[in-house]
């Protein structure tokens, strides 16, 4: 108490803050005057009638917009129904070749487990903390792997070699990801060491995160990796991004929230080894292992296995976590022993149950460097990736001999001859058998290992360093802290949508694609005209939207409406656990099916050979549960926009290929477009900037399922491949459109508005289907089909010489036709859909080759060397246009009787002599006769004197000519010079930069 | 492009819940055997009429006969709905037995449902039209959808043997799913609503019915309100018949309905020669019978009648996978068997737990999250 006394009386002295120096400037800098450092809602507290209302309409205006803004944020509540652990989160690291993807993954695993990872191979399960787990996978470098991978992932962490700037992969995926629901996604620039200029540096991390904003939303996390240290990105870096990740909050996805997913994570071929040596192409039986994601997985639903097909489960159990979260104990962090580890793929993972066999993996972790391990180890010829001491500290285990005797038996060698080491490493023959022995399972009653397994278990035993420090576990536990008191990461859901009207303000003016040579491989840069631009304004609009955007989530959210629906929902989700939990465990599976989160293993049958034979853990299988009638096939209709990257226009009934839901399917779309009148109009090429139509034929998808569609799926392909974009619409099992149709028949009989029309038709039956039709002349005439002419009617026109092929039919015209009219009736005939799909089955496949179907007509034509077909009536020629010949007019003689005299044409016979008023001479007195020549004398003055005063000028205007060319010459040349010499200087200077961006 | 699998099914029984069941799961499917024994082998003219009904709201469905009739081929296309259609349903069954599965198809059809279905209106076998309103479309609210455009509109009343009515439905379609519903309560009778309805016969009739109910009635509660609705003329449809419709409200929003209808039956399907009609029962009989029928209803427990517990479980498996919990009486013979349907065509199975306290039965299922895939994305 006596304390407190005294603090009262002698208080603290305040803090005196600074009025000059560098904290000032800092602080002054950050907030110009003094109002900017108070927020909006203090500013209107300390001077309401700066902010009140001047005109009731503007108040009007920006009320309904404060509402309309508060309720686009709003979203229909999705109901959770995802209980008990969830399972790990798929983390694609995906990237341009030779970007530091694997490294990536290799720190991050390094980061969390400290073990070595030797190789990047299928997904890697980790533990991160208590309530996570974590599933890295690698994107494979070709499209149908980017598509997959955008089916499951997510987060994708995109990695963007910083030195060189965007490539097409990145966009590529990033279109994928958004219309396969947009999962979350971070950046990552690397090689950034590649930059010795510090100002460059901070100018293209700034440029790139502004490009890489306007194609997800601003502000959108990119992280920088600065550089390598020891071949490895640094621990603090590392560190920051498994933070991000560890507070990353995943939205749901509609599509993977209403189907189950399972993205296998190991794969055995279990068909019995005796009907393999039979016949080694006989359909396999496997099973495939992994987490239940998405929604919970009944019996006997059916799933789709990307680029295999469609098949029945057969066999599905569930097996014991390999990779449990650690036991609930009230603790932070986790111990060193919970920092689990499951990659089969791999070859990671310690014991594992199986149905059919327990496999056993001795960490080398705590093998350590014992000898025979290290020889093994040598022999799976992956030493290079070690690190350089340990390589050291084996081979001299392996030595047989002493420094000391070496040294004694060497010699000095003047030529290049290799020294014969005896400590070299054993070879690989035998080592690999070793590897076998060791691998096999205790219980190898019937399990047949394929070859692709043994590869996996190879690389389990290599280079795994021992455990550095203690220094990286308590980083870990404070990646857990932060974990708990996560800061919300902007949970808004509505980056689906929000992202694609985002993406548009990239029009395609300003995009740019450039393919070069560079670091060893082609590379596709993608190239912005206005990114200089962007750099140089974007910033202050930035902070204002970021203003924005906090007041508004600070406001309450949605009306009673919105807060009833949430609650209903959490209701029901309480209730659903509730009397779920009550049933025995069997019982419970049989009514809702396996939970998501546990692990699964899942038997199929009668798979092709070549599954299992180009199997490659780099491109793991995706398994997509089907909902009740997605195995149906149909037409489909969608709503479709072709890529504004993409080059051409796309042209009806070209195959594309789609990858939609689960599936990726080749298919032959026709396009269209809705009329004002309803009717679906087939378009022969997409339009340019708009959405049509497009409809095809294929197992069906639910509405609004997102379609990507691409053309080409080489890897060596320039351009960008993804060429349209689409949402399902609806799905139909027949087909609506129509195209315009023109039929043109000629009269071969006129009465008076009435004409016998042939060729229009081609039967009787069709006449009666158009009866009543509309038809019209080229001149304008309209009518109207009546009838089928009558037998007799058509023959006497044949009779007549006329050779008719088809029908006659018999029309009547608001007036009188000409026999050189021609008559076309305009109709709408509809169009089929190809009844075709052909699944992509890339995984029946070498990776490496591009899956090939069904080629477009312009492809064909491109390969047989044939010539277009040319209409020749379709072409234009010039229209030639004989003068018309009138004959003279005869004015029959009735007429002319009956015509006034006046008008009536004079029949008067020719004069031989000419009229008197001609003939007579003219007589003129001297006086008039004088100025008769005076005046022709003044004329002939005046024109003598015009002649000269021509002749003048024209030299004049020569000599002026002259003069002009010259100058002309003269300042050509001149600016020739100029341009030349600015051309120089731009080349010189683009040349610099150049060479800047290289070094 | 590839082949289709057909399910393969045998038997003539469950015929309307089988093609049900298979148009919503979109399975195609094959029937065989239906009444290969019997004296009159294959379909039966509802059972072809119902075919055709299905043919008529949906797109591009496949039906394949053969020519006995024993074997059928059915590949379900899409539910389209749309308006002003008409179907004639026979004389062989009432329209209750086309309104039941028509109604649950079309909430998942592309298009709102408005249909004028013609034939028997009322007759003992299936539930009558009145009690379709009273009863079954109060049911359908609970799963939550819309009540407007759910409407049943008596246009004209026919009774078997030459039937001669007329009712309009109209179905709205669910925007996305079904509502999962809790629903155990059934509560205390609270009022009793009724229709009697005679057709070419005297208006006593129904006054003689209803009376005789009432006096049942009366000694338990008070709220008892029987309507009575005669038709004359072309309304009252080809043949002479009368009955009753009766429901009871519980305080918990159930309906418990109870339905008697009394006409001659149909010439060809009575044993007995055609000449001396069997005399039909007395209007006061009837009264009675149904009043009975009611309370038996009432006294089984649950939170719907006997009649309506196939309808009951069938929107529960459709619902979404959320847990549906709901409380029957005795499980009727159709009830089960459409339980057993349901788990062969949408593999949702469902915990039976006798509660030996009221003598019901608490079933309870997780939904197989039907969607509708036929509307449109807008």
């Amino acid at each position: 108490m006596a304390k407190d006394g005294e603090n009262s009386e002698q208080p603290h002295k305040s803090h005196r803050i600074r009025k000059s120096g560098a904290s000032v400037k800092k602080k002054s800098k950050s907030k110009p005057n003094s109002t900017e450092g108070l927020s909006k809602e203090q500013q209107k507290i300390n001077n309401p009638k700066a902010f009140a209302f001047n005109s009731s309409v503007k108040a009007k205006r920006l009320q309904s917009r404060a509402t309309e803004k508060e309720q686009k944020r709003l979203h229909v509540p999705t109901i959770d129904r995802n209980t008990g652990e969830p399972a790990p989160f798929v983390i694609v690291v995906q990237g341009p070749p030779q970007v530091g993807k694997s490294l990536l993954i290799k720190c991050l695993v390094k980061h969390y487990t400290k073990h070595n990872l030797p190789e990047v191979r299928g997904p890697i399960t980790i533990v991160s903390g208590k309530q996570r787990r974590l599933q890295f996978v690698e994107c494979p470098n070709d499209i149908n792997g980017m598509i997959d991978c955008a089916k499951y992932a997510d987060l994708a962490l995109l990695l963007i070699d910083g030195s060189y700037g965007f490539e097409m992969e990145t966009f590529e995926f990033l279109n994928i990801l958004q219309n396969h629901g947009f999962p979350r996604v971070m950046g990552v620039l690397t090689h950034l060491d590649k930059f010795e200029d510090v100002k460059k540096l901070k100018k293209t991390k700034q440029r790139l995160k502004h490009r890489f904003w306007t194609e997800i939303y601003d502000g959108a996390k990119l992280f920088y990796l600065s550089g390598l240290i020891h071949g490895k990105y640094t621990k603090r870096e590392v560190h920051n991004l498994a933070r991000f990740i560890s507070v990353m909050k995943f939205p749901p996805l509609s599509w993977r929230v209403s189907h189950p997913y399972i993205l296998v994570d190991r794969f055995e071929d279990m068909t019995p080894p005796e009907k393999v040596h039979m016949n080694s192409k006989c359909d396999r039986n496997v099973t495939l292992y992994g987490y239940l994601r998405g929604c919970n997985l009944k019996k006997g639903t059916k799933a789709h296995i990307a680029g295999v097909g469609d098949y029945p489960l057969s066999g599905i159990t569930a097996l014991a976590d390999p990779c449990p979260l650690p036991s609930a104990a009230k603790k932070k962090g986790l111990r060193d022993k919970e920092k689990l580890f499951y990659a089969p793929m791999s070859g990671l993972g310690e014991l594992l149950y199986d149905k059919d066999a327990v496999y056993i993996n001795i960490n080398d972790h705590f093998v350590q460097f014992s000898k025979d391990d290290g020889a093994m180890a040598e022999g799976t010829q992956k030493g290079k990736q070690r690190d350089v001491g340990v390589e050291l500290v084996k081979s001299l285990q392996n030595t047989k001999y002493s420094v000391d005797e070496k040294l004694e038996k060497s010699f000095i060698t003047l030529f290049g001859k290799k020294p014969n080491m005896s400590s070299e490493p054993s070879t690989g023959l035998i080592d690999a058998q070793d590897v076998v022995d060791r691998d096999v399972p205790l219980e190898p009653v019937e399990t047949y290992e394929s070859d692709v397994k043994d590869e996996d278990s190879e690389s389990d035993e290599e280079g795994d360093t021992e455990d550095e420090n203690g220094l990286e576990s308590l980083d870990g536990e404070r990646a857990n802290n932060n974990q708990s008191s996560s800061k919300s990461i902007n949970d808004s859901s509505d980056e689906e949508t929000f992202s694609k009207s985002e993406q548009h303000h990239v029009t395609q003016r300003n995009f740019k694609e450039q393919i070069d040579l560079h670091g060893g491989r082609v590379r596709r840069k993608a190239v912005f005209e206005n990114e200089m631009d962007i750099d140089n304004k974007v910033p202050d609009e930035d902070n204002d939207d970021k203003n924005d955007t906090k007041t508004n989530r600070g406001q309450s959210s949605g009306g009673g409406f919105f807060d009833k629906l949430k609650e209903e929902i959490e209701l029901q989700k309480q209730m659903n656990i509730a009397e779920l939990n009550e049933l025995d465990e069997i019982t419970r599976v049989e009514i809702e099916g396996f939970r998501t989160g546990t692990y699964l293993r899942i038997e199929v049958r009668d798979v092709p050979y070549e599954m299992v034979e180009n199997f490659d853990p780099c491109h793991p299988i995706l398994v997509g549960g089907l909902a009740l009638g997605e195995e149906n096939v149909g037409y489909m209709q969608v709503r479709l926009k072709r890529h504004r990257w993409h080059k051409k226009v796309l042209k009806t009934r070209d195959p594309i290929i789609v990858s939609i839901g689960w599936r990726r399917y080749q298919t032959v779309p026709i396009y269209a477009i809705e009329d004002r009148n309803g009717r679906h109009r087939m378009l022969k090429y997409t339009p340019e900037h708009m959405h049509c139509l497009a409809m095809f034929w294929g197992p069906l998808a639910p509405p609004h399922t997102g379609v990507v569609a691409i053309q080409n799926l080489s890897n060596n392909q320039a351009s960008f491949r993804i060429t349209a974009t689409a949402t399902v619409l609806e799905f139909n099992h027949a087909t609506t459109i129509k195209k315009k149709i023109k039929l043109s028949g000629k009269p071969c009989k006129i009465f008076k508005k009435t004409a016998f029309i042939a060729d229009l038709f081609t039967s009787d039956l069709e006449i009666a289907r158009f009866q009543g039709a509309a038809i019209r002349t080229v001149s304008g005439i309209r009518g109207q089909v009546k009838k089928a002419a009558k037998e007799e009617i058509a023959n006497k026109s044949k009779k007549k010489g006329g050779v008719v092929k088809g029908a006659i039919a018999r029309c009547t015209f608001e007036d009188k036709i000409k026999m050189s009219d021609i008559v076309f009736l305009r109709g709408w005939t509809p169009v089929e859909v190809p009844c075709f799909y052909n699944p992509l089955t890339t995984a029946l496949q070498p990776r490496d080759k591009t899956w090939q179907g069904m080629k477009t007509v312009a492809e064909l034509r491109r390969e047989h060397n044939l010539p277009v077909p040319v209409n020749k009536d379709s072409l234009y020629r010039p229209i030639e246009r004989k003068p018309k010949k009138f004959n003279p007019l005869v004015i029959p003689k009735s007429l002319q009787a009956a015509l006034p005299f006046a008008s009536k044409p004079k029949d008067l016979p020719s004069r031989k002599r000419p009229l008197l008023e001609n003939r007579r001479a003219v007589v003129m007195e001297p006086h008039e006769r004088k100025v008769h020549a005076l005046v022709q004398h003044l004329q002939l003055i005046r024109s003598e004197k015009m002649k000269k005063r021509k002749l003048k000028e024209d030299a004049k205007k020569k000599a002026h000519e002259v003069e002009r060319a010259k100058e002309e010459q003269i300042s050509k040349k001149r600016q020739r010079e100029e341009r030349r010499e600015r051309y120089r200087e731009q080349d010189k200077l683009k040349k610099k930069v150049r060479r800047n961006t290289e070094s | 492009m590839g082949k289709i699998s057909y399910t393969r099914l045998k038997g003539s029984q469950n015929f309307r819940l089988r093609l049900l069941l298979a148009t919503l799961s979109s399975t195609p499917i094959i029937i065989n055997d239906i009444r290969a024994e019997s004296t009159f082998p294959g379909l039966r003219p509802h059972e072809v009429s119902f075919l055709r009904l299905l043919e008529k709201v949906s797109d591009d469905c496949a039906v394949e006969v053969n020519e006995t009739g024993t074997k059928l081929k059915y590949l379900p296309g899409i539910v389209m709905g749309g308006r002003h259609l008409v179907h004639d349903c026979g004389t062989s069954r009432s329209i209750g037995y086309f309104l039941e599965p028509l109604i649950v198809l079309c909430l998942f059809g592309k298009k709102p449902l408005t249909i004028r279905l013609q034939g028997i209106t009322n007759d003992s076998k299936d539930p009558s039209v009145d009690t379709f309103r009273s009863t079954t479309l109060p049911l359908l609210k609970q799963f939550g959808i819309p009540s407007e455009g759910l409407e049943l509109k008596i246009e004209s009343r026919g009774v078997s043997p030459l039937g001669g009515g007329e009712v309009i439905l109209s179905v709205p379609i669910v925007q996305d799913t079904l509502k999962a519903i809790t629903w155990i309560d059934e509560g205390m009778v609270k009022r009793i609503r009724g229709t009697t309805f005679s057709t070419r016969v005297s208006v006593q009739f129904e006054n003689t019915m209803l009376h005789a109910a009432r006096g049942i009635f009366n000694h338990y509660l008070p709220d008892v309100h029987i309507y009575t609705d005669h038709k004359a003329g072309p309304q009252a449809g080809k043949s002479p018949g009368y009955g009753i419709s009766l429901v009871a409200e519980t305080t918990s929003g159930c309906y418990i309905s109870a339905d008697m209808a009394v006409s001659y039956g149909r010439g060809d399907d009575e044993d007995e020669p055609e000449d001396e009609k069997k005399d039909l029962s007395p209007p006061g009989d009837i009264g009675e019978k149904i009043a009975s029928t009611l309370l038996g209803e009432i006294e089984q427990g649950g939170v719907v009648d006997s009649t309506h517990q196939g309808l009951l479980f069938l929107l529960c498996a459709l619902c979404p996978q959320d847990v549906s919990k709901v409380r029957v009486g005795k499980l009727s013979p159709y009830g089960i068997e459409v339980l057993r349907n349901i788990r062969d065509f949408l593999g949702v199975k469902f915990v039976i737990k006798p509660d030996p306290s009221t003598e019901t039965v608490i079933l309870k299922c997780v939904g197989c999250g039907l969607k509708n895939l036929s509307r449109k994305a807008s």
